[in-house]
C-alpha cells in the first residue's frame, strides 16, 4: 500500500522541487538551458514519430509478405494446373499408342478393351455418362462473425461443410451404385482420401473451395436410392446446420481421370489376366464407357 | 515556444527520415515510448508548478528511457520479459495519470 501511496503522491520528479530551491538559494541557472530543452523534446518527438513509423512500417510489411505469399501460391497454381493438362495430354498419347500396339494380334486387342474398361473403373480414365450432382453451400456468414478466429470460435464452423460432410456424402452415393464420382472436378479413386486442413477441405491433397460439387455417374435408380438412404437424410440434417443443398440430374456429365493412380505397396500377380482392380469395385466392369 | 519548436522538429525528423531501428532495439521501443511520455508529463506539471527546470527534464526522460528499456532487457535475459514490462507500463501509467489530474487541476481548477 505504502508503494502504491509513494507513486500516486509523489509523482512529480523530486528533482525539479530541488532545481526550484536551489534557484532560489541563488544558484546560477543553466547556461545551455534552452538548447538543452529543445534537443530534450527534439529526442521525445523523434522517439514518438519512430515508434509510429515503425508500428505503421510493421504492419504494411506484414501484409505485404502475406500479399507475395498469395502471389506466389497463384503462380505455383498456375503452373501446376498447366502440367496437369500436359500430363493429361501426354497420358492420352500414350493410352493411344498403347490401343494401337496391342491392336495387332487378337489378344492384344481383348486386353486393351479390358484395360480401357479397368481404367475407367478405377478412374484413371476419363469417363462420361448419365448421373447427377449434388451441391453443397456453406451457411452465409453474418457480419459480425466475418472476423472472428475461426480455431477459437466454433459457432462460426457450424454452419461450413466439414470434410466428414463430404466424405459422408461420397460414400453415401457409392453406396448408392455410383460407378463413378468426382469432387469439384478431382475423380476420386479407390485411394482417394477427403481430409482438411485448417479451414480448406482437401481431396486427394489438393484443396477444393466451396461450392463443392459431387458428381456422380450411376444406374437410373441411384438418385432415389440416395435420397431416400442416409445420404438424403444427412443432407437434410445439414440443412439444419445452414447448409444448403441441391440434387441436380445430368444426363451427360464429364468426369477427368483422376490426377494420380500410382500403386506404392500393391503389386500385381505375374498373370495380367487376373486383374488389377482398385479392390474397391471388382464388379465395376460395365462401366460407361463399355455401354455407349 | 522554443519547447513546441523542439518537440515538432523531433516529430519532422522522425517522419522524413525513417531512421530504422536495430531489430535488438525494437522490442523497448513500446517501453521507451511510455517513458518518455512520464517525463514529458511530468515536466509539464512542473512547467505549471512553475518549477521547470530545463536540465532536470532533459536528465529525467534520457534515464527514464534507459532504466526502463533496461529493466525490461533484463527481465528478457531472466525470462519474466512480459511481467516486468507489464510492471514497467502499470508504474509509468499511475505516474502519468497522477501528472496529468495534477495538469488538468491546473488548467481546469477541478
Amino acid at each position: 500500500m505504502l508503494l502504491l501511496t509513494t507513486l500516486v503522491e509523489d509523482s512529480l520528479d523530486e528533482g525539479y522541487a530541488r532545481a526550484a530551491a536551489r534557484r532560489a538559494a541563488g544558484e546560477a541557472p543553466q547556461r545551455y538551458g534552452p538548447v538543452l530543452l529543445v534537443a530534450g523534446l527534439a529526442a521525445v518527438g523523434l522517439l514518438l514519430a519512430t515508434a509510429a513509423a515503425q508500428t505503421r512500417e510493421r504492419s504494411s510489411a506484414t501484409a505485404e509478405a502475406r500479399d507475395a505469399l498469395t502471389a506466389e501460391i497463384e503462380d505455383r497454381t498456375t503452373v501446376n494446373d498447366r502440367l496437369e493438362r500436359q500430363l493429361d495430354r501426354q497420358r492420352a498419347r500414350v493410352a493411344q499408342a498403347r490401343t494401337e500396339g496391342l491392336r495387332i494380334t487378337a489378344e492384344g486387342a481383348r486386353l486393351s478393351t479390358r484395360l480401357t474398361t479397368l481404367e475407367a473403373a478405377t478412374g484413371a480414365a476419363p469417363v462420361g455418362g448419365p448421373g447427377f450432382v449434388i451441391r453443397l453451400i456453406d451457411a452465409p456468414v453474418d457480419e459480425e462473425g466475418a472476423d472472428v478466429d475461426p480455431r477459437t470460435d466454433s459457432a462460426a464452423d457450424e454452419g461450413r461443410v466439414s470434410d466428414r460432410d463430404l466424405q459422408t456424402v461420397v460414400n453415401e452415393v457409392w453406396a448408392a451404385g455410383a460407378e463413378a464420382v468426382a469432387v469439384n472436378g478431382q475423380r476420386l479413386t479407390a485411394l482417394s482420401a477427403i481430409r482438411s486442413a485448417g479451414e480448406a477441405v482437401l481431396v486427394d491433397f489438393r484443396p477444393i473451395s466451396p461450392p463443392y460439387e459431387v458428381s456422380a455417374i450411376g444406374p437410373a435408380d441411384m438418385r432415389a436410392t440416395f435420397v431416400d438412404g442416409f445420404g438424403g437424410s444427412y443432407l437434410q440434417v445439414l440443412r439444419d446446420y445452414g447448409i444448403e443443398y441441391s440434387v441436380e440430374d445430368d444426363d451427360d456429365l464429364q468426369l477427368g481421370a483422376s490426377a494420380g493412380v500410382t500403386l506404392r505397396y500393391a503389386v500385381s500377380p505375374a498373370d495380367v489376366a487376373s486383374g488389377t482392380t482398385g479392390g474397391r469395385r471388382p464388379d465395376g466392369e460395365r462401366t460407361e464407357e463399355a455401354n455407349p | 515556444m522554443i519547447a513546441a519548436l523542439g518537440l515538432v522538429l523531433g516529430v519532422v525528423a522522425g517522419l522524413f527520415l525513417e531512421p530504422t531501428v536495430p531489430t535488438w532495439l525494437q522490442p523497448y521501443l513500446p517501453i521507451a515510448v511510455v517513458a518518455a511520455l512520464d517525463a514529458v508529463f511530468g515536466g509539464l506539471r512542473a512547467l505549471l508548478d512553475g518549477i521547470f527546470d530545463d536540465r532536470v527534464f532533459v536528465v529525467s526522460f534520457v534515464a527514464n528511457v534507459v532504466v526502463a528499456a533496461l529493466i525490461v532487457y533484463l527481465g528478457d535475459q531472466l525470462g519474466v520479459g512480459s511481467q516486468l514490462s507489464t510492471g514497467v507500463v502499470v508504474v509509468l501509467g499511475i505516474r502519468i495519470f497522477s501528472n496529468a489530474a495534477a495538469i488538468r487541476r491546473h488548467l481546469f481548477r477541478a
